[in-house]
């Protein structure tokens, strides 16, 4: 049998908030409610059991003292061994600070501000001096592009495209930047395509105003969380199937892939989605002979080819 | 379920109200809603001790009187409260946004430890924002985290060996996670994927010390050219005006020595990993070309070539 498994979270909470009504008398259900992110209800059972929590003998000077006026402010006394909240968790002190290191991170955050002060105490008190730190690629055009997010404005982007290897130009409606996997991306209608697309911004050559304004799609005015994985196969790409020698593993670790099957003599024979022909081209060359292609018949020359185009650099005779 | 809960309440309350250690059969006595019979009362406080540790309650074992034989609990108060920190109105905002901008991956579980952390501070202040970034959250990253604030020794396996460092510190970069710090085994500053370590178990804390000046950064080698032990060679590649401005923001303009009337750019590089140079090169397609040394620029050719035959086998 298992311990009732809710009553850990509960008792957590408890131990955070007699010790915040006891700094702030007064304060009303809804406003502990609201900080701490729990119905009013669930909050009144908290403290319809603390009367009940003290010390021996459990007399009335002994136990906890909650009083809730009718306008609904709360009250309450005898509670000094709570007078201050339960340490963080080692999980806890590092999921804030990196968040806040985080959000510190983000081109355009105030260095001296409020979340950098609070990071220092915070900080302090963790023990973590600089020895905690996130780092993301910093680019120009990160503000102008949340500006223009913020404002509703239109913007004209060039942009390389890596998996056809070419530039165009484009009109967007800038719609979120964020930051995953390493790097920054810009979710946006494009007036081009007629639909909505990413663009890793470290490809944006260049952002200009157009002067227009857009109404942001009510789907999609920031109120929905993004789902930050970012590349989704298409049903309509290609797919290969190739074996990888045991020093090429990390392309399994590092691309989705839709089958993997070990083979006894350590190979593996991996399925992958193919977004574009490029890509396939670089990871073929880089790969070398810990690549080969099985399947579609047609991408087995894909390597040489590839391999030819750039020896033709270097005019080197071959066949 | 309001029992237990209000049965730990008490036990937390006198656990850190007590002078001394209270024995198991004292606990029993002092707080109300435990089982008669020693084997049933014990299993209980057992699984309450697992509960209250569980959410980071410091339940310490230590004897009762100096030197005598009997055992017993207590919550030493200067482990378990959180020190002041007395945060402004504005700072609690600005941490909510944090929490809030910034997703540590992991699902609720890592978004409910932000939220448990912020409660302790003094609840949810102020707004929250909207999704900036993802950050990945990893089972390592709170050991070895705890192993750098204490100062401790580190072993883990990191690609099926054994590993020994001296943490300095865990640095996000490129999307990953790492920890940096010295190797005892390479006797150098060393970083480590941590998405790549496992089974990480702490020294002893204070087994070392911080070097003076030190920058977590700076130990992890960006560059993956750079990122080997071999003999440096400074490497000419000619790169395409195609190619020229995505690279130049990727890897910086210090790097650029030459810019031609065409657009296209020399840059150098230190390598010191011939493989990862090659695949950086190669990465560029027919848009690059090694121009020196002589013997890099042979690397890529007889790399090509071995491509162009093993397809005529």
């Amino acid at each position: 049998m298992s311990p009732r498994p809710t009553v850990g979270p509960r008792l957590e909470r408890v131990l955070a908030l007699v010790p915040f009504l006891a700094a702030n008398p007064g304060v009303t259900l809804d406003e502990v409610a609201t900080r701490f992110g729990v119905a009013a209800r669930e909050l009144e059972r908290d403290l319809e059991f603390l009367p009940f929590c003290g010390l021996p003998p459990y007399s009335p000077d002994r136990l906890i003292d909650v009083e809730i006026t009718d306008d609904g402010s709360i009250r309450i006394r005898f509670a000094e061994y709570f007078e201050r909240p339960l340490q963080l968790t080692t999980d806890e002190g590092f999921a804030l600070l990196s968040a806040g290191r985080a959000l510190l991170a983000v081109p355009g955050s105030d260095p001296s501000g409020p979340l950098a002060s609070a990071l220092e105490k915070l900080a302090a008190v963790v023990g973590s001096g600089e020895g905690l730190e996130v780092d993301f690629a910093a680019s120009d055009l990160l503000v102008p592009l949340r500006d223009a997010i913020a404002r509703g404005n239109c913007v004209e982007i060039d942009y390389y495209s890596a998996g056809r290897d070419a530039s165009s130009t484009r009109v967007i409606e800038p719609a979120l930047v964020f930051h995953a996997f390493g790097h920054w991306y810009l979710d946006a209608y494009c007036r081009v395509a007629g639909d909505e697309r990413l663009f890793r911004v470290d490809r944006v050559l260049s952002v200009r105003p157009t002067g227009e304004h857009f109404e942001p799609a009510a789907s999609r005015s920031g109120a929905t969380t993004p789902e930050l994985g970012v590349f989704h196969p298409a049903a309509s790409d290609d797919r290969v199937t190739l074996r990888l020698l045991p020093s090429a593993d990390w392309v399994i670790d590092t691309y989705p892939t839709e089958s993997v099957t070990r083979e006894p003599d350590g190979s593996s024979v991996v399925v992958l989605a193919v977004s574009g022909q490029v890509w396939l081209e670089r990871l073929l060359l880089r790969l070398g002979g810990a690549a080969e292609i099985l399947d579609p018949p047609e991408y087995r020359g894909r390597q040489a080819t590839a391999a030819r185009r750039v020896l033709a650099r270097y005019a080197v005779a071959h066949e | 379920m309001i029992d237990r809960l209000e049965r730990l309440t008490n036990l937390v309350a006198n656990l850190l109200a007590t002078k001394r250690p209270l024995t198991l059969e004292e606990i029993v006595e002092l707080v109300p809603g435990y089982p008669t019979g020693k084997a049933a009362y014990r299993r209980q406080f057992e699984r309450d001790k697992d509960t209250l540790r569980g959410i980071g309650v410091p339940v310490s074992l230590e004897t009762v009187h100096d030197g005598g034989p009997e055992i017993g609990y207590r919550i030493p108060p200067d482990l378990y409260y959180l020190p002041k920190l007395d945060l402004t109105k504005e700072e609690q905002a600005a941490l909510h946004v944090a929490v809030t901008a910034v997703r540590l991956d992991g699902g609720e579980d890592g978004i409910g430890t932000a939220r448990g952390a912020l409660r302790k501070l003094g609840g949810l202040q102020g707004e929250a924002a909207p999704v900036l970034a993802a950050l990945p959250t990893l089972p390592e990253l709170a050991p070895l985290f705890n192993a750098y604030r204490q100062r401790a020794s580190v072993t883990f396996s990191f690609r099926g060996k054994t590993r020994q460092i001296d943490p300095w510190g865990i640095l996000f970069r490129h999307g990953h996670w790492y920890v940096i710090g010295h190797d005892h085994d390479r006797d150098a500053p060393r970083s480590f994927r941590v998405d790549r370590i496992n089974d990480v178990v702490l020294g002893t804390p204070g087994s070392f010390e911080l070097p003076q000046g030190l920058d977590p950064g700076s130990v992890l080698r960006d560059d993956p050219w750079n990122f080997g032990n071999e003999e440096p060679l400074e490497a000419r590649v000619l790169v395409d005006a195609a190619a020229a401005p995505t690279l130049v923001a990727e890897i910086g303009a210090e790097h650029v020595v030459e810019r031609n009337a065409d657009g296209s750019i020399v840059i150098s590089l230190s390598v010191t990993n011939r493989d990862a140079f090659r695949s950086f090169v190669l990465d560029l397609l027919d848009h690059a070309e090694v121009l020196e040394p002589a013997e890099l620029r042979a690397d890529i050719v007889d790399w090509l070539e071995s491509l162009t035959t093993a397809a005529q086998r």
